[in-house]
């Protein structure tokens, strides 16, 4: 089994991992279950990308990783914004 | 040693890397499904994720074609640590302001 | 090394299209707009799979990051005008 095989495999598993986690999207009680399913699916994708870009040989693909990881903090931070102003107000 | 034998050993560290990696983020899934509150899932989401992510990273290290795509790799993990940390402090304050609860 | 590509491909486009079924048939605004990031990263991962990185990265900028950041304030900013509309306080 040659390295490549085995991190496709890995990606495989990854993205089911990915694909279960996506329940929590889908049925979570709060709103905020629901980003935080959000940014599991940024961190697990940042890995699938990863593995790709070995794997398949496109080197590339490391900038898309880069921008899920400022995905991440930008959606956060528009999910949480004006929190404790609503409060005051 | 010679130069199969390097060889051979990076990739074996690299394959161990790589299923501890993929144990963490499981272990994270599992937890984010599993667990009763909203705390506990935050708490099992961004350490266990991060950590998974460092590892894979770790292993992926030495099949970089070159040294600049490796520096990539660690600052990317350096960003996702940096916004894992952040997120999750924002969710949780918001969480322990609002119940998590929308506002109508 | 065939089998796990196709594999890979089919969890991939089964799952793509389950996200975009649940995010149009959800009825609550916030809902919809946090499945479409979802779908968006996703749809990313695609266009990643297929070869494509520039593509893939202005999906993930344009289409997940800034339409659901924008996407979130107006479903926000909806939901408060319903309130205030049936007189409850916010």
């Amino acid at each position: 089994m040659t390295m490549v095989a085995f991190f496709l495999a890995l990606a495989l598993v990854l993205l089911i991992t990915m694909a279960v986690g996506l329940v929590r999207i889908v049925i979570g009680p709060t709103p905020a279950d629901r980003m935080m399913a959000a940014q599991l699916l940024g961190t697990s994708g940042i890995g699938v990308l990863m593995l790709l870009s070995t794997a398949l040989g496109i080197p590339a693909l490391i900038d898309v990783g880069l921008i899920f990881a400022l995905l991440a903090a930008v959606s956060v931070a528009a999910f949480t914004r004006r929190r404790v102003g609503q409060d005051q107000a | 040693m010679d130069e199969p034998t390097i060889a051979l050993t990076i990739n074996i560290v690299s394959v161990l890397l790589a299923l501890a990696g993929i144990f963490f983020y499981i272990a994270g899934t599992v937890g984010i499904l599993r667990l009763p509150d909203i705390f506990t899932r935050l708490h099992a989401l961004t350490k266990a994720d991060n950590l998974g992510l460092g590892l894979i990273l770790l292993a992926l290290l030495p099949h970089a074609p070159d040294a600049f795509y490796a520096v990539k790799l660690f600052l990317l993990w350096v960003l996702v640590l940096i916004g894992g940390a952040t997120g999750a402090h924002l969710i949780a304050k918001r969480a322990l302001r609002g119940d998590g609860e929308d506002i109508h | 090394m065939d089998l796990i590509l196709l594999l890979f491909d089919a969890v991939l486009l089964i799952t793509l299209l389950a996200l975009a079924l649940a995010a149009i048939l959800s009825s609550d605004p916030r809902r919809a707009v946090m499945l479409f990031i979802a779908f968006g990263l996703w749809l990313s991962l695609v266009w990643a799979r297929l070869g494509a990185p520039d593509v893939a990265l202005a999906e993930a900028a344009i289409g997940a990051g800034i339409g659901g950041a924008l996407m979130l304030a107006a479903a926000r900013r909806a939901a408060r005008q319903q309130t205030s509309d049936r007189g409850e306080p916010s």
